[in-house]
């Protein structure tokens, strides 16, 4: 069962992420990709995804500065197709720049994280992110 | 019924149909188809012996005058109409009581008009052959290397030709008041040469005249005139038109006037140029009547055309000499502004300045809110009310004036400078404008007689129109004008107007292609900018990410050596981490968009306080806030200034018992003024050069945390808002910031 898509680069913020998911009381199911374009594949079943059922996350995370498309780009196209258009999205990027955050929101991102330094804030805010998004508000795709 | 005294009545008389002819000759107006008579002098009477009524309308070969027959004259005008072109053959040679005469026929007015007048042997011949004169007066008009030496030869060939008395080159004026500017003179006679005459005394309609019909005389101003008749041409009820007559009567004005001046006898002959009268040669005779006959007239006029042709290729050389160098000057101009980029350089700093642009002594210009001047001005005061003047009583691009006093009564005060002035207008929105001066020319004007009297009263004290008595030299002073402004200044000052604006508005394209350059290195400055909070932050959070872990792990196995080094690592990280937030927020201050609008400053100041004293419960801090005026910028920013001081005072005050913190705002016209003080270890003066640039720390300092980035970041968003930001301080004692943001920035 997929809970979460997380859409990442970084090997280091993937690694991260496994690690902190996998201290869980109840790990969540999640995937993660590396590239904006792959993302937008995945989503809109097209490209290498083609004829295929990916099931919807309850939740994407994505960061901004992605190889191929970028995170805007994938918010972009995942908010213009029916299938995905009321998928909650949350930004998890380092750019704390207030003309990202607007332009993200823009587009359609549902909420906007900006990555602490420390392993204990980054551990702690997906913890209460995951909470939030996959229990006390449950969107049913 | 009064008359009104103004010799500009002049202009109303008639003169080409004066109804008259002079005495010495006979005129018959005829049919120029039928040979019928039309009109005749009176004076055909005596030669005719019957009465001229009896004449009108006979064919023409019914007349005789005395032993010359009308068939005779009939016969020559008929071979004459024949040609198509009877003036071409004139003079018709005749015998008249056994005496040469010539006929002179032309048709004008409808009419054929025939012309009896006698050969010059009548009043006395010539002192050489016409020929010989004729041919040493053309080769004195090659030799002569100045105009006035031109004009005097002149003068003495025709007195030669002549035999007036006095023979005098006259030249027009702009307002055509006319001056002697050559004359050759009978020994006894007062000289004329320099005298100068009001333009009255030859009115417009004789100059009209004079241009078309080029050689006129009076031959006896004593012989009264002689009446043709009938009074007008039938078909015209006025009477006949004697533009091109030599026989034609002038004004009794005239004759009034010349007889004034104790001339017997007169001549004028017309110089043109470019088909407009530039002079006349004026010819008087005092000893009695002078009658010039047609051969000699024709001779005359020859050598008058000849000089109106060498005067205009004399004054094409002179003006084309004069207009090449200033174009050479001009084109020099165009190319010092064009090289040095730079109109006031290119204009004032060599040796070719804007002066030798025209014969003006003085310059002045006004560009980029600055006066510039060159050569000899008024004062700059006095220019700037002056331009102020001018922009208001023109429109147009150029001004010129040879007589600003008269226009602009404070030039008075610098007419010694600028008399004349000469502006061209390079742009009124900006206030930029070039003026050229020319001092007054004092004149002393010698008058031929006073001229404001041509008027005379009679014993009764009535008016009457007649021309003045004295013709004694009268000298007059002229004020408040300088030499005119040439066509090829007027020319030459539009020209470099052209070019000026053409390389301001280069320059304005430069500009505006700079700041589209500026624009796109802004612009990548940002995109850099990002990829440095991205790049170097994400890999310096993996350290700091996995040295926690590690910690976490394998904390337990750690001792005390260990964990030291592990707590190194993260400070480190840390301090690299803010580093680059610093710089990150240093760069955004110069490169991202500006939003100014009207701030709350007492609520950002109070939030703050809130903010920043919220981590310093252990100290006794009083933070004031007094007046807060509100101030236009960009919030972001603004907020970071005052952030950033606040921060500094709080930092800085720690190791003093009470730290005493204010903030208060004061507002001028110009602008608002915050000031922010503390009584921390502020800042050794010595090291005040320091304290605003990048990186910098002070010694003072050296224990506090930080990197020299915030105050750097308030000087440039203040740079930013044209403000300013300086400082005052005693250690430990007082130390004040201030910012200034300008009011209602546009």
């Amino acid at each position: 069962m997929l809970d979460i898509l997380y859409i990442e680069d970084n090997p280091d913020e993937a690694d991260i992420f496994r690690r902190l998911i996998s201290r869980m009381e109840h790990p969540p199911g999640f995937l993660i990709l590396s590239s904006g374009s792959e993302a937008i594949d995945y989503l809109l079943q097209q490209g290498n995804y083609q004829g295929q059922s990916t099931p919807l996350p309850h939740l994407v995370l994505i960061d901004l500065k992605l190889p191929g498309h970028n995170g805007f780009e994938v918010i972009q196209q995942v908010r213009a197709t029916s299938r995905t258009c009321y998928l909650p999205l949350v930004v998890y990027s380092t750019s704390d720049n207030p003309k990202d955050m607007r332009r993200a929101y823009d587009l359609g991102a549902n909420a906007y994280l900006i990555k602490p330094e420390s392993y204990h804030q980054v551990s702690e805010m997906m913890r209460r992110a995951i909470d939030f998004w996959l229990t006390q508000s449950q969107y049913i795709p | 019924m009064k008359v009104t005294p103004d010799l500009t009545n002049c202009e109303k008389e008639p003169i080409q149909w004066p109804g008259f002819i002079q005495s010495y000759g006979f005129l018959i107006a005829i049919d120029p188809v039928a040979f019928t008579i039309w009109q005749v002098s009176e004076n055909i009477e005596g030669l005719a012996g019957q009465p001229v009524n009896s004449l009108i309308g006979q064919p023409l070969v019914n007349l005789q005058l005395g032993d010359l027959s009308g068939s005779l004259l009939h016969d020559m005008l008929v071979i004459a109409m024949r040609s198509g072109t009877p003036e071409a053959f004139n003079p018709y040679p005749l015998k008249l009581h056994g005496r040469d005469w010539l006929a002179i026929v032309h048709r004008h007015d409808g009419a054929l008009i025939v012309e009896l007048e006698p050969t010059s042997q009548l009043y006395g011949g010539l002192s050489k052959p016409l020929h010989t004169l004729l041919a040493q007066a053309m080769s004195d008009i090659q030799r002569s290397k100045t105009l006035a030496q031109l004009l005097e030869k002149t003068a003495q060939q025709i007195k030669q030709i002549t035999g007036f008395d006095r023979v005098m080159i006259y030249r027009f004026g702009e307002d055509w008041h006319g001056e002697v500017v050559a004359e050759a003179r009978e020994e006894h006679l007062v000289p004329f040469l320099g005298l100068h005459y009001p333009a009255s005394d030859i009115p417009r309609q004789a100059r009209e005249l004079y241009k078309i019909n080029l050689v006129r005389g009076v031959a006896d101003v004593n012989e009264p005139r002689v009446p043709i008749l009938p009074v007008n041409v039938a078909q015209y009820d006025r009477p006949l038109d004697l533009t091109h007559a030599n026989l034609r009567a002038v004004s009794p004005v005239h004759i009034e006037y010349l007889s004034n001046m104790g001339v017997g006898a007169s001549m004028s002959i017309s110089l043109l140029y470019r088909s407009e009268l530039w002079g006349l040669i004026a010819c008087h005779h005092y000893s009695g009547p002078r009658f010039i006959d047609y051969p000699a007239r024709q001779s005359i006029k020859l050598v008058s055309q000849l000089l109106s042709t060498v005067l205009e290729i004399r004054k094409d050389d002179e003006d084309a000499e004069v207009s090449g160098r200033l174009h050479d000057n001009e084109q020099a101009l165009h190319q010092q502004m064009t090289a040095d980029w730079d109109v006031v350089q290119g204009l004032t700093k060599h040796p070719i300045t804007a002066l030798d642009l025209n014969e003006a002594t003085g310059a002045a210009l006004l560009f980029e809110e600055e006066l510039h001047l060159l050569g000899d001005t008024p004062a700059p005061d006095d220019i700037l009310t002056l331009i102020d003047w001018l922009k208001n009583t023109t429109s147009e691009s150029v001004f010129q004036t040879n007589q600003l006093p008269n226009l602009y009564a404070p030039a008075e005060g610098f007419r010694d400078k600028a008399a004349g002035v000469l502006m061209v207008v390079l742009s009124r929105q900006m206030n930029e404008y070039l003026l050229w001066f020319k001092p007054e020319q004092i004149q002393q004007v010698s008058w031929g007689g006073n001229p404001d009297k041509p008027v005379e009263r009679t014993n009764t004290g009535d008016v009457r129109l007649s021309p003045r008595k004295s013709f004694d030299k009268w000298t007059q002073t002229v004020r408040n004008k300088s030499l005119p402004w040439q066509q090829v200044e007027v020319a030459l000052a539009l020209k470099l107007r052209e070019d000026l604006l053409q390389i301001v508005a280069g320059k304005a394209n430069q500009i505006r292609s700079l700041n589209e350059q500026l624009r796109l290195a802004n612009e990548e400055l940002e995109a850099f900018s990002y990829t440095v909070s991205h790049d170097l932050r994400s890999p310096l959070s993996s350290i700091k990410r996995y040295t926690e872990i590690y910690q976490e792990d394998y904390g337990h196995q750690m001792d005390e050596t260990a964990r030291g080094i592990f707590d190194r690592i993260t400070k480190a990280s840390d301090r690299m981490s803010m580093l680059i937030r610093n710089i990150l927020q240093y760069s955004q201050v110069g490169s991202s968009g500006l939003t100014r609008r009207l701030l709350p400053i007492s609520e950002m100041l109070q939030q703050l306080r809130e903010e920043l004293l919220m981590g310093e419960t252990a100290r006794t801090i009083t933070l004031q806030i007094g007046e807060t005026p509100d101030l236009e910028g960009d919030q972001t920013m603004v907020n970071q200034v005052f952030s950033n001081l606040l921060s500094n005072a709080i930092k800085y005050t720690r190791p003093v018992p009470e730290a005493r913190i204010s903030v208060r705002g004061m507002q001028s016209n110009q602008e608002v003024i915050y000031a922010v003080t503390d009584n921390g270890i502020g800042i050794d003066m010595k090291q005040a050069g320091k304290v605003f640039e990048l990186f910098q720390r002070l010694d003072s300092a050296a224990s506090y945390e930080g990197y020299g980035v915030g105050l750097a970041i308030v000087k440039r968003i203040l740079s930013r808002h044209q403000g300013k930001v300086w400082f005052e301080s005693v250690p430990y004692q007082t130390t004040t910031f201030y910012v200034s943001f300008p009011r209602r920035i546009s």
